[in-house]
């Protein structure tokens, strides 16, 4: 039985077998379709924390003054609502606290920022002041932590 | 009839068509495994939005991840591996994990943006206790 040469460069049309390429476009099918998720990517915030023993000593803060050597911000909760506290003064939108921060990171961009939040407040408005925080430039945000260490 | 050896022609004498089936399947078993094992960790909660969030690197060998739930009850709120856990318990992974990485342990707080600051912060203060200085807060971009 004569057949055609296989090392020739003449070669007819390429049969191709279609089962298999079918199977693995099944197989791609179902993998794409039981890895799809809906959910939005996710980001991080990521934060710098200091561990006992490496933190500067507390210098008294006086608020008039315009050098500061530390914010602190304090999100309250009232009345089902956010309110918020910088140095003692009461601010109640958070665009007022943006330019406040904004106003104190253009005097001192490395200012370290120290937040204090009342227990009942939700992550969503912690997440949003530490969020302004880092938009304004202030790298240095430090959570106040109510448990004796 | 002789049937001429497709050794002597060098060929293969097997179908190749299985074997190329067999790994794809391999393949994708271990990538839908994998993602469902990913899946497992991080559940699905409605996270705070931010808009200075970063990419989270891949690093996963490293990684904590506690889920902090919007429940009432205070039982099943954190959730860490699939795992539902009180906060001593927490305080002991923590603790364990950090030393098996020998300080460089990452925990990614994951928390709904429902749940009050209270629920948090005991796990900040426990990472900050067991010597992990790598916290993050998982979000959404805005």
């Amino acid at each position: 039985m004569r057949r055609p040469p296989y090392h020739s460069e003449r070669r007819g049309p390429l049969e191709v077998k279609m089962t298999p390429m079918i199977d693995v476009i099944f197989l791609l099918l179902i993998f794409f379709i039981c890895t799809a998720s809906f959910q939005m990517p996710e980001e991080i915030l990521p934060t710098r924390f200091l561990l006992p023993g490496t933190v500067a000593s507390e210098t008294p803060i006086d608020p008039e003054v315009l050098d500061l050597d530390e914010i602190v911000v304090k999100v309250l909760w009232r009345d089902g609502g956010p309110q918020w506290q910088i140095n003692d003064r009461d601010y109640t939108s958070l665009a007022e606290v943006r330019a406040v921060l904004e106003a104190a990171a253009r005097i001192k961009i490395d200012l370290p920022v120290i937040l204090d939040v009342d227990p009942s407040v939700p992550m969503e408005n912690v997440i949003d002041v530490y969020d302004l925080c880092r938009k304004v430039g202030l790298e240095r945000v430090q959570f106040a932590a109510s448990v004796a260490a | 009839m002789r049937v001429p050896s497709n050794l002597s022609r060098g060929g293969l004498g097997f179908n190749m068509t299985p074997m190329i089936d067999v790994v794809f399947l391999l393949i994708i078993f271990f990538l839908v495994s994998s993602h469902m094992a990913k899946q497992e960790v991080e559940l699905e909660l409605d996270l705070p939005e931010a808009g200075s969030g970063q990419r989270p690197d891949e690093d996963d060998i490293r990684r904590v991840v506690v889920n902090v739930l919007p429940e009432q009850d205070a039982a099943a709120r954190i959730v860490v591996g699939g795992r539902q856990i009180v906060t001593e318990e927490l305080a002991q992974l923590i603790g364990f994990e950090s030393r098996r990485k020998a300080g460089h342990l990452e925990v990614r707080i994951r928390a709904d943006r429902t749940v009050p600051y209270r629920v948090v912060e005991p796990i900040m203060v426990t990472c900050a206790r067991e010597g992990v200085w790598k916290v993050t807060f998982s979000v959404v971009g805005d």
